[in-house]
């Protein structure tokens, strides 16, 4: 009921007085009286206390917001005309190949900018695998220094001025030589072929400089196929490899490590199998892969043919077929050769035998051993070959004899550099100067292009089109992912131009391919694909035309005359390859996977022969060698290296190219030569020498060894077959005084198989690029201050005197925390023979984090989904967290990195900032960061599925790590979820967390290396230990 | 009035007259400045120039002006921090502690030792808020009511009991310190004239020197050290958990409190004695702060020497007993690691040397005496800094092992830091009085104020005597 009672304020209301009605519309009896205040007279306040307090509060909170406007307005222009398919945000993902490697990308782009590069993993070949320099070679696409427009004689002209001086010169010109890497492109090739239909006096040259021709010789001496056979690790069951780097830097690293991985995960996949490939190691430096050998050993270069001569002859007196002539009076060192022999043949038919060395010699004693083995068609494909590599050696040598015998005028570099990577490079340069017209298309002025006329700086591949057949019958499809940041033409279709042909690129692609019989549909899928495959040719058999009789005694002889002589070897390092992009940060600031040295090269020297040198790390040394020496360069003083060598990798002392490759380093490029129709990268008589002063290297780790503590857990694969918790039974007893966090919903968790991780590093610049960690630079990499966020350990150990294990330093420490059954590193321990374990380290987002109580302002906490959380903006930068976390994986900005110039690397132009992630977060100085497990792609797969309307599945969210890894050793995902991988693995029997006893509860699990050797490793453990750790297990449940 | 026995040696010696307090201890404050004062004062400026330039230069280039890394992420700075925080608990122990202990002899050395734990707590202060990554949300330790929601600090810090236990410390060392101050400044303020005469006349708040003002001035002074003593324990407990609390291995242990306790009071008293052997003769108090005093302090110094020598010898033990490879590992490895000098410059320094002061000479010997406290100054520096580096450079995972190597500019800041205690500490000297006469005058010997008292020592005592 409507309350009918009504009451009057008085009379004047209920007679609806006009002048009571007038005063009722306005609310306030008095009005505002703002003028009065404004037009304030004689200094008196005509307001009163209700207007103060209106005044007040308004001028407060309008204090209070305009102070909140702390950080300066930045303008969002949204799109006026919204590109197609660009929703801001929404990330777009494109299918290209790398045409350095050929490996097919998909890549990631945000507003049209290309920010990260992930592997396809739709390609049989590369099975969505990325190397780190792949990975890397997006920054080069923001490289700010690179060349910006075509340049004529030093003068910037358009590129008609430019392509008709080019071809007024070629035309004119008698002798043309066009000067290319490796070409396996189809679209590229048919380019060549019209440049040199129009021009009959030119002749295309490929160049690599750190070349694998050798394999092509031998193969077409041996078998009559000038090609580079398709190796796959994954067929063999007994690898042996002699120098060949193939996990690390050898023709194709990412997809040899694929195939390598498949064969060694154990208890963890393909139904918990028992079964491992034993892999075999002779080599001088220790490279990445034979750090992931299960038996390695040291040898001197020279002793490479030898080996494989005795190799050879130990299979072919098994086989019952005839020795080579002239080993049997040879004594090796290392009686080894016949273990080995015994092996392969015992696994012929699916064992390989590959050899990094470019003597042709070499590398037939290779071929004829394979075919010994029985492995042609198998794991040593002739049919499924490889087009990676198609140097061809003896044509550059024999340029560069012609250039300076004056016979050519035009010369013609396609993204190529002699001028620095050719053994003779002043040679090189002074036979340029002979030349008439120089022509380059390097996209940087490197040392090349400066040596030339014209430039015609070519696109970054990220804005270009094109196609590749790395291996036989695999067709890839390069697309631009961004239109050419600077005023840029791709090399391929200048020298389409530079023909006559003014066909786009694009066109002239797509009619390669038609030419191929490729329908539009076809073509459509390829490049939603990235590539074309038909699938494997079936092989053929090879008869070996000659036998490489003349191969041993050449090699015998190598190996003799070199006995006592200290001999060189030069290689390419993981990160920085044969130096082409020696001016990307990222790439500098990878530690080398095995020495952890970054931003320099260094000579790598065993202990015995340091020792002998008298000199130790960072010591100064002269090498000289034939015809070329390096006047100083630092020492580093490596296990494993073989005694009486040294090694120095290429790729470093650039003395152009970008400011960041500049003068890192020291080329080593000097110490190749020719002979045969190849060029070498050993000296086999070298001369070293101390020299005055000391340079510190800049190294992630700076202690090498587990010092004996419960870090690295291994077994020997008998061990594991026996016990497949064989080396995993140590438990700890668990008193807890912390309640148990609620575990509902997700858990992410990540697991990574030890066994599997051969520590490349792709995984640190994968996660380096996704969450935009800075680069410090080699000085603040001295100052142990690097920002990765994930690092991989890297661990030493030894054998003593007694055949003891030893990983404790000599000292105090050592001597009384030693076990009985441990040695201990003397000057007597024997350096040479030296076990490697990789371990990969990021925040363990532990479950009771140490980190998180001690954080007086709670900057860092654990999420619900057991994730332990940075709220950069929360934290005041105590570094508490960092001192009590366990595992040091906290990284602190000790600088503000972007925007200064003394970190001018590439987040200090705006260009290169282009690539920042815009999901993650740019850390400010003062503040604590660390591995997040992705969280934004953890937050992105949430959304999509919900968005989908479906539940978040296994597999869904993909750390950076985990997806880029070559090896697919790092599983995440939620282990709250039964079936998912990770639950499962959590629950394997070679699963452990490390510092268990601290009950900190890590999120990520490490799966026990097993070796496929004799020895045993567990130990004791594996027997005696199955009882002790069931014991532990009824104490832990007693409890729990 | 207090009783003197004629066995005991007076507090106080020299037959002074309460005129004669008043006029001594008043006399540097009462005419110009002397040349040593000058250039003591012009010195410490200096140093402090050179902190403010340090502090500054850290401020605006980061924290990465310093030498830490990713896994010493703490060194000088926090050295520094709890060495002045150390310094400090002398000051507190004194005018507290023996307070409460009714230990006369204390009168004459309180207030110059409460004053120096006052500037060494700002010191200590000024290392908190310069280790900060972001020193500009320095405040964000506090729980304050903030905008930023139900955002709150973490109580289970023990950053944030530190915050609570060096504010508190010291708030109630300040207040301690001024009350004790008023009589004395209106001493000051009734001899003074001019503008002196009206800012002592602010700073004594009204004092009239009244029953009722002596009364509650004395109960003021007995609750407040009521409310100091357990500071004395507490604030250098909680420093001590900063680290005791963590797992870091050499941190994660139970001894610390009482240890960094004593370790504390040994290294206060021996800043107290660094600022008494030279103050007393400049000052020229050397019946005021008798050797006797000299004599005290040093017993107290070989004590709490001894009591951390104990404590560093136990963790040994507890390193060796627990069985934890880790804690073994970290201690073996300040003893003979690379920073093995640092600790044994810690081990002579503090355990070792203070036990000449079992001989009567080297308590008797002020030269001596003040060499003693640099050491025991040095030593305790040292203490903190083995025990914060060596425990954090190497722990658990080896990989991360590194070494840490301090810049050029965390030198200036821990040099510089001294000048920011002796400029203030000048300024002490100079402006108000070191000693607090209103209780001196009540422990002078009361026959003193015969008129015929000129002859010094023992003489005055034996004629006490005989007059008593």
């Amino acid at each position: 009921m409507e309350n009918k009672n009504k009451y009057w304020k008085g009379l004047e209301e209920l007679n609806n007085d006009p002048k009571f009605l007038e005063r009722k519309r306005n609310e306030f009896a008095e009005g505002i009286p703002l003028e009065e205040v404004l037009t304030e007279q004689d200094g008196e306040l005509t307001s009163n206390r209700r207007d103060f307090l209106k005044y007040f509060g308004f001028s407060v909170s309008a204090v209070a917001l305009a102070a909140c406007n702390k950080a300066p307005v930045k303008q969002a222009i949204p799109y006026i005309v919204k590109p197609e398919n660009v929703t801001p945000g929404i990330p777009n993902w494109y299918a290209t190949t790398n045409p350095e490697t050929g490996a097919s990308l998909l890549v990631k782009t945000r507003e049209g900018r290309p920010i990260k590069i992930e592997g396809n993993p739709e390609s049989p070949v590369f099975k969505g695998g990325v190397s780190a320099i792949e990975h890397a070679s997006l920054l080069g696409l923001y490289d700010n220094e690179r060349l910006k427009a075509p340049n004529a004689e030093g003068n910037e002209v358009d590129w008609n001025t430019l392509d008709a001086k080019i071809t007024s010169g070629l035309a004119g010109a008698k002798n043309i030589r066009l000067v290319t890497g490796t070409v396996n492109s189809p679209s590229t090739k048919r380019a060549i072929a019209e440049f040199t239909a129009k021009y009959p006096a030119a002749k295309h040259i490929s160049y690599e400089p750190y070349s694998h021709a050798a394999i092509i010789d031998a193969n077409r001496a041996l078998f009559g196929k000038a090609v580079i056979p398709g190796y796959r690790f994954d067929k063999a069951k007994v690898i042996v490899s002699f120098g060949a780097d193939f996990l690390g830097t050898w023709i194709s690293p990412v997809e040899f490590t694929k195939q390598w991985a498949s064969n060694r995960k154990v208890g963890t996949s393909g139904g918990g199998k028992k079964e491992m490939s034993r892999h075999i190691q002779f080599e001088s430096n220790l490279s990445l892969t034979g750090s992931n050998a299960d038996v390695r050993f040291p040898i001197k270069p020279s002793a490479e043919g030898a080996l494989l001569v005795s190799l050879y002859n130990k299979i072919a007196s098994l086989a019952g077929a005839a020795p080579l002539s002239g080993a049997q009076n040879l004594e090796l060192a290392l009686n080894m050769v016949e273990l080995t022999a015994k092996e392969l043949w015992e696994a012929k038919g699916s064992s390989l035998v590959v050899s990094g060395s470019n003597s042709i010699d070499n590398q037939a004693l290779v071929c004829a051993i394979n075919h010994l083995l029985g492995n042609i068609g198998q794991a040593y494909d002739l049919d499924n070959y490889s087009l990676q590599s198609t140097a061809n050696d003896f044509g550059f040598q024999q340029f560069v004899r012609e250039m300076n015998d004056g016979k050519i005028d035009a010369a013609v570099f396609v993204n190529t550099n002699p001028a620095y990577n050719y053994y003779n490079a002043a040679q090189f340069a002074a036979g340029l100067k002979k030349v008439g017209l120089t022509v380059c298309t390097n996209s940087s002025m490197d040392e090349t292009a400066m040596l030339c006329k014209f430039h015609a700086p070519d696109n970054h591949y990220l804005e270009s089109w094109g196609d590749a057949e790395p291996k036989a019958g695999y067709y890839a499809l390069i697309q631009p992912t961004i239109s050419p940041v600077f005023n840029t033409r791709q090399a391929s279709e200048s020298i389409l131009r530079w023909a006559g042909n003014n066909t786009d690129y694009y066109t002239y692609v797509k009619a390669t391919w038609s030419a191929m019989g490729v329908n539009e549909a076809t073509w459509n899928k390829s490049l939603h694909d990235g590539f074309m495959y038909a699938g494997p040719k079936a092989s053929q058999s090879y008869p070996i035309a000659t036998a490489p009789t003349g191969a041993a005694a050449i090699a015998i002889q190598n190996y003799v005359s070199a006995k006592d002589k200290t001999e060189l070897q030069v290689y390419a390092k993981v990160g920085i390859g044969d130096g082409t992009h020696a001016n990307n940060p990222w790439l500098q600031e990878l530690p080398d996977p095995i020495s952890k040295v970054c931003w320099d090269n260094y000579a790598s020297i065993g202990k015995v022969t340091a020792d002998k040198l008298g000199v130790k790390d960072g010591d100064l040394v002269k090498i000289a060698g034939k015809n070329f020496s390096i006047e100083s360069i630092p020492v580093l003083v490596q296990p494993g290296q073989a005694n009486q060598t040294v090694s120095v990798a290429i790729g470093y002392g650039r003395t152009e190219g970008g400011k960041v490759a500049k003068y890192v380093g020291k080329n080593a490029y000097g110490f190749g030569w020719f002979e045969g129709d190849t060029f070498r990268y050993t000296q086999p008589d070298i001369t070293i020498e101390k020299v005055a002063g000391s340079y510190e290297l800049a190294q992630t780790q700076t202690h090498h060894t587990i010092e004996g503590r419960d870090i690295i857990r291994e077994a020997s694969l008998k061990e594991f077959v026996k016990d497949p918790k064989a080396g995993n039974h140590k438990h700890a007893h668990i008193i807890s005084l912390w309640d148990e966090r609620d575990s509902k919903g997700h858990r992410w968790a990540m697991a990574i198989d030890m066994n599997a991780c051969t520590g490349c590093g792709a995984c640190v610049v994968s996660c380096s690029a996704e969450n935009n960690v800075p680069v410090v630079g080699r000085k603040e990499v001295l100052n142990s201050r690097e920002m990765h966020w994930i690092r991989i350990d890297r661990y030493y150990s030894f054998k003593d005197k007694n055949g003891k294990t030893a990983t404790r330093e000599t000292g105090l420490a050592g001597n009384m925390l030693k076990g009985k059954e441990e040695g201990l590193i003397t000057e007597d321990t024997n350096f040479e023979d030296v076990r490697v374990a990789f371990q990969p380290m990021m925040c363990q987002h532990c479950g009771h984090a140490p980190c998180e109580t001690v954080c007086p302002v709670l900057a860092t906490v654990h999420s619900s989904e057991g994730l332990n959380h940075m709220a950069y903006n929360r934290c005041v930068g105590t570094r508490y967290c960092a001192n009590n976390c366990p595992y040091k994986v906290r990284r602190f900005n000790w600088f503000k990195y972007r925007e200064n110039d003394k970190f001018d690397f590439y987040m200090n132009n705006d260009l290169g900032r282009m690539v920042i992630n815009p999901d993650v977060t740019v850390r400010s100085r003062g503040v604590m960061e660390k591995c997040s497990f992705c969280i934004q792609r953890i937050q992105g797969g949430k959304l999509k599925a919900k968005l989908e309307g479906r539940s978040l599945k296994d597999g869904d969210v993909k750390t950076a790590c985990q997806q880029s890894c070559p090896s697919d050793a790092i599983v995440f995902g939620d282990v709250n979820d039964p079936n998912s991988e990770i639950a499962k693995l959590f629950n394997n029997e070679r699963s452990y967390v490390l510092l268990e006893e601290y009950n900190v509860q890590p999120s990520v699990s490490y799966m026990t290396k097993i070796r496929n050797v004799n020895e045993p490793i567990a130990g004791d453990h594996a027997s005696e230990g199955a009882e002790h750790g069931a014991k532990e297990h009824q104490h832990e449940s007693a409890h729990s | 009035m207090s009783y003197e026995s004629p066995i005991r040696e007076p507090l106080v010696t020299g037959g002074k007259t309460y005129a004669d307090v008043t006029r001594d201890i008043l006399r540097p404050l009462e005419n110009n400045a002397s040349k040593s004062w000058w250039i003591g004062f012009s010195v410490s400026a200096v140093v402090l120039a050179i902190w403010i330039a340090a502090t500054t230069w850290t401020m605006l280039e980061g924290i990465g002006a310093w030498g830490l890394n990713k896994t010493v992420g703490w060194a000088f700075d926090i050295t520094n921090f709890v060495f002045w925080v150390g310094i400090g608990h002398a000051g507190t122990l004194i005018s507290a502690v023996l307070l409460l202990f009714r230990q006369k002899w204390r009168m004459s050395i309180n207030r110059s030792a409460e004053a120096m734990t006052i500037f060494a707590v700002i010191c200590a202060a000024s290392f908190i808020l310069s280790h900060m990554g972001r020193p500009w949300v320095a405040y964000w330790p506090i729980p304050l009511p903030n905008a930023f929601g139900t955002l709150w600090v973490n109580f289970n810090s023990p950053l944030v009991w530190d915050v609570f236990a060096i504010s508190t410390y010291f708030s109630v060392s300040l207040v301690f310190w001024y009350i004790g101050l008023i009589p004395d400044i209106a001493t000051v303020r009734d001899r003074a004239e001019g503008l002196r005469k009206f800012i002592y006349n602010f700073f004594s708040m009204g004092w009239n020197g009244s029953t009722r003002t002596w009364h509650r001035y004395e109960m003021i002074s007995l609750i407040l050290a009521g409310i100091s003593t357990p500071l004395v324990l507490s604030v250098h407990s909680i420093v001590s958990m900063d680290f005791a609390t963590s797992l870091v291995p050499g941190w994660h242990t139970t001894i610390f409190p009482p240890y960094f306790v004593a370790g504390a009071i040994f290294s206060g008293f021996g800043m107290v004695l660094t600022l008494l052997v030279i103050g007393r003769v400049v000052l020229k108090q050397e019946n005021y702060i008798t050797m006797g005093h000299l004599d005290a302090m040093c017993r107290i110094v070989m004590l709490t020497g001894t009591m951390v020598g104990l404590a560093y010898i136990t963790e040994f033990f507890v390193a060796a007993y627990s069985g934890v490879e880790y804690e073994q590992y970290a201690f073996i490895n300040r003893a003979s690691g690379p920073y093995w000098w640092s600790y044994w410059i810690m081990m002579t320094c503090n355990l070792i040397a203070p036990q000449v002061f079992w001989t009567k000479w080297a308590r008797s010997t002020p030269w001596f005496i003040f060499l003693m406290s640099i050491i025991v100054n040095i030593g305790m520096w040292f203490e903190r800094f083995v025990i914060i580096v060596t425990s954090l450079h190497r722990d658990f995972i080896p990989s991360s092992w590194t070494m840490y190597t301090p810049t050029i500019t965390e030198f200036a800041i821990l040099i510089g830091s001294f000048g920011l205690f002796f400029t203030l500490y000048f300024l002490f000297c100079k402006y108000l009085p070191t000693i607090n006469m209103a209780e001196v005058k009540s422990i002078i010997p009361t026959h003193a104020h015969d008129e015929h008292h000129q002859e010094a020592d023992h003489s005055t005592i034996e004629k006490g005597a005989a007059h008593g």
